[in-house]
């Protein structure tokens, strides 16, 4: 797994495509797509519109990144960070930016290589 | 040693402030507090302690609260000291009756100075709350800007500062350790 993370409107996916070689095709959008879809993925965009969904219909996380990682090994996943601003005043939204916070450390505990973009510019934070 | 951790919404920053005050208190044969600022409000408010609680579990942290006034807490010895949160603390003296209000800042800082001295190590936790590009109202403006100054002190007075990200430390200041 490689995990791409960054503000929103940062330069992630542009990013990613550079820096692997990947083509429009390669992606699967989060917001859109099925979990058979996530697993089946060359790289995930918006993963953070995933977790929104899963939530919204009442589905619980945990568990989640195991599959992902176990189902997807060689998955490129791509999320927005959600969690630098005032705590929302919205108990969903509350819910939704904490548990892709919480999301993101179990994925980057299990992934090869953590990136984070900010201004189009990628740091590799964790690898190896 | 001061040691300053922000980090965002679920970043895992707490984790790694536990795991890093632990660690010293290892090294150095130190007893470990962990002064716990957080009013559990409701239900959600109970929970989130609840997992707080379960994080610091077995870790051999003793518990001390202190919702306001940070100056006047006595700790046993002189420990590993981890204050969680500085966010929390910065609303509850601006928000809560027992509270500093206007007072906040210096309030806070003089708490800290105060409870530095106390530590052998201290740790503090903060919270990024400035990223998200939203205009609020005057009182969380001023909240921010409260924060966001208290930050910059601790920052400026600290042995290290890091920034956690996916529960991957940025060291974004670092002295000889």
């Amino acid at each position: 797994m490689i995990l791409i993370i960054g503000g929103a409107f940062q330069g992630k996916k542009a990013y990613a495509m550079e820096k692997f070689s990947l083509k429009e095709e390669d992606f699967t959008d989060g917001a859109c797509c099925s979990e058979e879809e996530l697993y089946q993925a060359k790289a995930l965009n918006h993963f953070h519109e995933y977790v929104r969904r899963f939530l919204e219909e009442g589905k619980d996380t945990a568990g989640l990144p195991e599959r992902i990682l176990e189902k997807n090994p060689d998955l490129i996943l791509i999320s927005n960070e959600l969690g630098s601003g005032v705590v929302p005043v919205d108990a969903f939204d509350r819910n939704w930016r904490e548990t892709t916070g919480r999301l993101c450390c179990s994925l980057a505990s299990g992934a090869e290589e953590v990136h984070r973009v900010v201004c189009g510019i990628g740091t590799v934070i964790k690898s190896g | 040693m001061l040691i300053l951790v922000t980090g965002g919404s679920g970043s895992g920053k707490s984790e790694y402030a536990e795991n890093t005050a632990v660690a010293l208190a290892q090294k150095e044969g130190l007893p470990l507090y962990y002064v716990a600022t957080m009013k559990p409000y409701g239900e959600e408010g109970r929970r989130r302690v609840e997992r707080h609680r379960k994080l610091r579990a077995g870790k051999g942290f003793e518990t001390i609260e202190c919702f306001a006034d940070l100056k006047g807490v006595s700790l046993p010895q002189k420990g590993v000291v981890l204050l969680e949160c500085l966010s929390n603390l910065t609303a509850n003296e601006m928000f809560e009756p027992e509270g500093a209000g206007d007072g906040t800042v210096a309030a806070v800082l003089e708490g800290v100075k105060a409870l530095r001295e106390r530590s052998a190590h201290l740790l503090i936790v903060t919270n990024d709350i400035f990223s998200d590009g939203i205009t609020y109202d005057e009182v969380t403006r001023l909240y921010q800007e409260r924060l966001g100054r208290l930050n910059r002190e601790f920052a400026l007075l600290a042995d290290q500062a890091a920034e956690v990200v996916c529960g991957i430390p940025l060291q974004l200041k670092e002295k000889g350790v």
